[in-house]
């Protein structure tokens, strides 16, 4: 089938504002965007720059706007988007090439979540894991699953208006440690969520929660750090 | 070098977020028509003469009730929605069925209010 691709392009040696170009191409409904814009690279314009890695829905690193919505390039199949086709970059990060965005805002929001286990409590007794409940477990599993692609972020209006706001991937990292039944810095994480950049700036678009490939019920998770910021309780 | 972040008005509106999205823009429609009317409210009734006349007509105008009455309800549903969803996290993974619930109960009410307004309107 054809295939018509228009794609936002910006040179930043050459341009001073982005335009779309549109390239018509050969493929199948079952073909994904991300194979649709490998097509447009390999025979067409190799200029064409765009980030990919796994190519499954696991790097995280094609979020980018789709028909007018983010997704992951590589888990959209041309037939769930028909045969015309939109992309361009997604919103609220500086644009670096074409659909390729400065992803150091993102992550520096991301670091200031302390994504790691905060635990100064001595090993048990037998030297050997901190060990947890399934229900424990289940507690944060869904926030686990975050791939830091940023698609939620991006789709947040609160974080196209300012981008000093932490954003719905940082609460979501913040979320799945402040819940983790081994993990001893929940306060301090609240703490940094409760400034001015926290969850105050979430307004319950649930954009991001739409937005996320991996299914993570985003503004769910936002809602129980926020609980646990007025309650002081973590249940 | 690069494409700075900034996102317009226009390119935010486009964004396809579908239903949620939706209300959360007609909130703002809603809380921003209400604080334009109440502004000019109270302009209206510290001028005297045509001005504050000119205003009042506005006012009285059921074209323009239909439009306050739009934001006032809109507002009110909504903003209930998003407290009880705030308050109680555990529902949020039901946003989708509570935002129907929401466009039921606004229909049912504005529905009923246009048709009064309407009618009260045409019949004099």
């Amino acid at each position: 089938m054809e295939i018509t691709i228009k794609i936002f392009r910006y040179d930043p040696e050459k341009d001073t504002r982005g335009h779309y170009e549109t390239y018509v191409v050969e493929g199948d409904e079952n073909d994904r965007v991300l194979d649709v814009l490998e097509l447009v690279k390999g025979k067409t314009d190799g200029s064409l720059a765009f980030r990919r890695s796994c190519a499954h829905g696991v790097c995280g690193s094609d979020a980018m706007r789709i028909n007018g919505r983010n997704h992951l390039a590589c888990k959209t199949l041309v037939r769930d988007v028909g045969a015309n086709i939109t992309v361009e970059p997604v919103l609220g990060l500086k644009v670096k090439k074409d659909l390729v965005v400065d992803m150091d805002p993102f992550f520096d929001n991301y670091k200031k979540m302390l994504p790691y286990l905060i635990n100064e409590s001595p090993l048990p007794a037998d030297g050997r894991e901190r060990l947890q409940s399934p229900e424990d477990r289940a507690r944060f599993d869904e926030s686990t699953k975050c791939i830091l692609c940023a698609a939620c972020t991006t789709s947040c209006p609160s974080y196209w208006a300012n981008g000093n706001y932490y954003g719905p991937a940082a609460i979501v990292t913040a979320h799945r440690f402040i819940f983790d039944s081994r993990d001893e810095g929940a306060s301090e994480r609240l703490h940094i969520l409760s400034e001015t950049d926290g969850t105050v700036r979430c307004h319950t678009a649930y954009n991001c929660t739409e937005a996320c490939p991996r299914d993570i019920k985003i503004t769910k998770a936002i809602g129980e750090v926020k609980m646990a910021m007025v309650t002081g309780k973590l249940d | 070098m690069g494409l700075n972040r900034n996102v317009s008005l226009m390119t935010a509106l486009r964004y396809k977020g579908q239903g949620p999205f939706l209300t959360y823009i007609l909130h703002r429609i809603g809380g921003l028509g209400m604080a334009i009317f109440i502004t000019v409210h109270l302009l209206a009734s510290f001028l005297s003469g045509k001005g504050g006349h000119f205003i009042n007509a506005i006012y009285e105008n059921w074209v323009f009730q239909i439009f306050i009455f739009f934001c006032v309800l809109f507002h009110a549903i909504n903003g209930l929605r998003i407290t009880i969803l705030d308050l109680f996290p555990k529902l949020i993974p039901y946003h989708r069925q509570a935002i129907t619930i929401e466009w039921v109960a606004f229909l049912a009410i504005y529905g009923f209010a246009v048709f009064t307004i309407i009618r009260t309107g045409l019949g004099g």
